[in-house]
């Protein structure tokens, strides 16, 4: 059991708000590890944090070992970090092929290299026939498509998902969870924030539970559902 | 007679940082409702001053009364240029920055032809005063009085008048506003006939002592910019600071570097600030 | 790959307007169109450069960078000052002035690059506005020339001089006017080529998106560096020919009225990022501007602003960009029957 992304103690305030304090992580290669909590307990400012687009406050972020606290966004997807945004993140004016692509520009310097990964990621997700449109003229499901084609082109060693079942319906979200146990099966680690533990608990290997900035529980799925403070959280917030 | 210059820097520091109050709020709380600046700000000030001016010589009436008369008219042009120009291109931005430049290029345009460039003058309000020893023409007193009223009328009137809270609100957020049932186009009216009626007052209170010319609207368009760059947008106590703050530094800027340089220095200062503070001093992180 | 690859009857539809403008730039002077309109037509060649700085980066960044004068202005005044104090020849002090200029533009307003919106707008504004305080202003207007400029020791293209005084003036006149079109077609050629490929596309992702694109491994800060310096260099260009080709240097070239509004409202008018629309809006607006001049003399800045606000009021996305894509559309029915 090896670690391959570790969260140290990590803190971040925005001025008086403590959004995340003192959250440590640690996410085993090859698994698939879910976040849950409530609105607004930071979950996505931990992916955040840990994809560099927020500074942390204190703490320290580790890949594969090695501390990349303070390594810019772009470098962290060079290492292997990819993301899917929370809401449909696309660029909206640039045609679906481009989406990807200078994603894949940007981390392979061959260009020839990069077209090829762009084929292979738009082929995965069932995408090359739209390849041409706008992202707008695509449904929300197509629009997930793409930034999972996103995330497969840059060949990550781990995935940070953020709410990837939101707004689809339950034949698409069983088609994502085919696409997510396949690719972990591949070697792909997963990181999950959702709000749907229904569909969290079916592939999840472990579970932690934020509140507030804190977490308040970790581990396997069946056994987090039935702690007592989590349940009070959910029900509490519900 | 020998007069301290410290004296004489903190008074017309006092003096000239007053008129900038005045002109920087209008432009700072359209600023806020807006999300835009206005570029055809400056303007309002030529063209009240103007108006004063013809009403004056040409139909030879009492100064006051011409005075009231010209700000209404800047008030009115400033609402029509917010319906006509501004309120089409709200959504794009970069396209107001366009429009309302072009408006101002029209009215010094249409002053060129109209009135030449010859610097033209108001009456200023006679006799002189001194104090500390520093004679100081009355007019400055009027102007003085009339930028604290003006400063303390819109405080009330943001703070406490529905309107004005409106405003706020709407500076705040447009979303935010529309759900507590305001309209923020209605507010946007308001916000820029005040605008107006400030850019005018400054105008004809301030061109006795300056010359009038149809290129005289640039210089408070931009000191408006960097007062409200330095204060932030849309907050009346940071325009107030950083009023005082443009006044004095310009002021002791002009004796130590002598006029010239003077006049830029401040712009200078305020780049620094804006790259080092980007939202302001007062501005809050967005 | 299939879907990027474009038929060559597309090809064929989008290179011919751009050979037929390119015939008929080239031949106009032969026609014998006059002093006056070679001059206007040499400087709407060199403020297609201008276009183009503004349409590369902020046409596709969003970040409106009204610096761009400055930049213009600054590369004028080295040329001036290499020429009037180091006696260097106007065709090589070009060559110092243009590296000089995209380098203090750089400098100047690089760390303003971290601010978004407005404030960035309102930022680089005050940079020419600065520039032009300070050069009109004492001391430094005793060596900037001041409200009366910089005089050249020598023309741009010095030797014209031994010419007969006849022909010396037209011989200026046509250099001038072919070196400013070469300028514009390789400026536009290399404008597209840059624009459409993968580095003018991160360019947009940054602009519709900073923070996805960061956050999927484009290097934001990179791309907008580079991008900045693409279009300096562009301006840094523009402004020495043009400084060159019309002495006296003096703060006309730095003023936003003069070197700004008429570039960013073609960028405007013709499309933002588009780059065709721009150019073609480029052509159109100036000399429209002009041609006022002989209607309506000196109430034609008020009736061009006029038509400007309607245009932008009524488009505000760009019309130039739109209308060629749908005379494109016609082409290709007419080539397809
Ligand atoms: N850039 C920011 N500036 C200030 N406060 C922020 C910022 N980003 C997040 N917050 C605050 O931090 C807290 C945590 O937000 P976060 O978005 O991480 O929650 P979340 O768990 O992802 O919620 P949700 O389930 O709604 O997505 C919230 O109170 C939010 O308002
Ligand atoms: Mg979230």
């Amino acid at each position: 059991m090896s670690e391959i992304l570790g969260c140290e103690k990590v803190t971040k305030r925005f001025g008086g708000l403590t959004a995340l304090n003192e959250v440590s992580l640690s996410v085993v290669k090859g698994e698939i590890f879910g976040i849950i909590g409530p609105n607004g307990s930071g979950k996505t400012t931990l992916l955040n944090v840990i994809t560099g687009l927020i500074r942390l406050d204190e703490g320290r972020i580790l890949l594969d070992g090695r501390d990349i606290t303070k390594l810019k966004p772009h470098e962290r997807v060079k290492l292997g970090i990819a993301r899917m945004f929370q809401g449909m993140r696309v660029f909206p004016y640039l045609p679906v092929y481009l989406n990807v692509e200078l994603v894949a520009r940007s981390i392979y310097g061959d260009v020839r290299l990069a077209r090829a990964r762009t084929s292979w990621a738009l082929t995965m997700s069932g995408l090359l026939p739209e390849a041409g449109e706008l992202p707008i003229r695509l449904t929300p499901y197509k629009l997930r498509m793409l930034e999972f084609a996103r995330i497969l082109v840059s060949n990550p060693k781990i995935a940070l998902l953020d709410e990837p079942f939101a707004g689809l319906t339950p034949d698409e979200a069983e088609a994502m969870i085919g696409l997510i146990r396949k690719f972990n099966s591949l070697g792909v680690t997963f990181v999950i924030v959702e709000h749907k533990l229904r569909y969290l608990m079916r592939i999840a290997n472990r579970v932690a539970v934020l509140n507030q900035g804190v977490k308040i529980a970790e581990g396997r799925p069946e056994d987090v559902v039935r702690n007592p403070q989590v349940i009070e959280v959910y029900l509490g917030v519900s | 007679m020998y007069v301290d210059i410290y004296k004489y820097i903190l008074l017309f520091s006092i003096f000239h940082s007053s008129t900038y109050l005045t002109f920087s709020l209008g432009f700072s709380m359209l600023f806020g409702v807006a999300k835009i600046p206005n570029l055809a700000y400056g303007s309002l000030y030529i063209l009240s001053a103007y108006v004063m001016y013809a009403l004056t010589t040409y139909i030879g009436l009492e100064p006051l009364v011409a005075a009231l008369v010209a700000i209404l008219v800047a008030g009115l042009a400033s609402l029509l240029i917010g319906e006509v120009v501004v309120k089409p291109g709200l959504k794009m931005p970069v396209s107001v920055f366009i429009t309302t430049l072009s408006v101002a290029y029209i009215f010094e345009e249409f002053f060129r032809i109209e009135m030449g460039l010859r610097p033209i003058t108001l009456p200023v309000y006679p006799g002189v005063t001194y104090v500390l020893g520093v004679p100081v023409s009355n007019h400055w007193f009027l102007i003085l009085s009339a930028s604290l009223l003006m400063f303390l009328s819109l405080t009330a009137f943001l703070k406490y008048a529905v309107l004005g809270r409106s405003i706020r609100a709407v500076a705040e957020s447009w979303d935010e506003s529309r759900r507590l049932g305001i309209d923020p186009l209605k507010v946007l009216r308001v916000a820029f006939f005040v605008a107006g009626v400030y850019a005018g007052a400054t105008g004809v209170l301030l061109t006795p002592l300056k010359a009038l010319t149809p290129t005289a609207g640039w210089g408070p368009l931009f000191t408006a910019f960097a007062i409200v760059a330095l204060g932030g947008v849309g907050s009346v106590t940071g325009t107030l600071i950083a009023s005082f703050i443009y006044g004095f530094f310009e002021q002791s800027m002009t004796y130590v570097l002598g006029s010239g340089v003077a006049s830029i220095s401040p712009l200078i200062l305020i780049v620094l600030v804006l790259v080092f503070r980007p939202q302001g001093l007062m501005g809050r992180v967005e | 790959m299939v879907f990027a690859k474009r038929s060559a009857k597309d090809l064929i539809v989008g290179k011919i307007p751009f050979l037929i403008a390119l015939a008929v730039l080239t031949l106009l002077p032969l026609l014998n169109v006059g002093g006056f309109w070679l001059d206007v037509l040499t400087k709407v060649n060199l403020f297609l450069l201008v276009t183009l700085a503004i349409d590369l980066y902020s046409g596709t960044t969003y970040y409106l960078n009204l610096g761009v004068s400055f930049t213009f202005g600054f590369a004028g005044y080295s040329l001036a000052l290499l020429n009037v104090y180091y006696g260097i020849p106007t065709e090589y002090s070009m060559l110092l002035a243009i590296p000089i200029s995209i380098f203090f533009s750089l400098a100047i307003l690089l760390p303003s690059l971290k601010i978004r919106g407005v404030y960035f707008a309102i930022l680089s504004l005050l940079v020419p506005i600065i520039f032009i305080g300070i050069v009109t202003a004492q001391p430094f207007s005793l060596y900037l020339g001041g409200e009366g400029g910089l005089r050249f020791k020598q023309l741009f293209l010095d030797f014209a001089r031994s010419l007969p005084p006849g022909i010396r003036l037209t011989f200026l006149q046509y250099s001038y006017y072919y070196i400013s079109l070469a300028a514009a077609v390789v400026g536009y050629v290399i404008a597209y080529k840059i624009g459409f490929s993968d580095f003018g596309f991160m360019l947009r992702a940054v602009g519709q998106d900073e923070e996805l694109a960061e956050g999927t491994g484009i290097n934001t800060l990179k791309v907008k560096v580079i991008g900045f310096l693409i279009s300096s260099a562009y301006a840094s260009v523009a402004g020495a020919l043009y400084a060159s080709m019309r002495p006296p240097v003096t703060v006309d070239l730095v003023v936003p009225a003069n070197t700004l509004i008429p570039p960013l409202t073609s960028v405007i008018v013709g499309g933002l990022g588009t780059l065709i629309g721009p150019a073609i809006a480029n052509y159109l607006l100036l000399l429209t501007y002009e041609l006022l001049w002989g209607l309506i003399g000196r109430w034609r800045v008020i009736a061009y602003m006029l038509l400007l606000i309607i245009i932008i009021t009524i488009k505000p996305q760009g019309i130039v960009f739109k209308a060629y894509v749908e005379a494109r559309k016609f082409l290709r029915g007419v080539f397809s029957e």
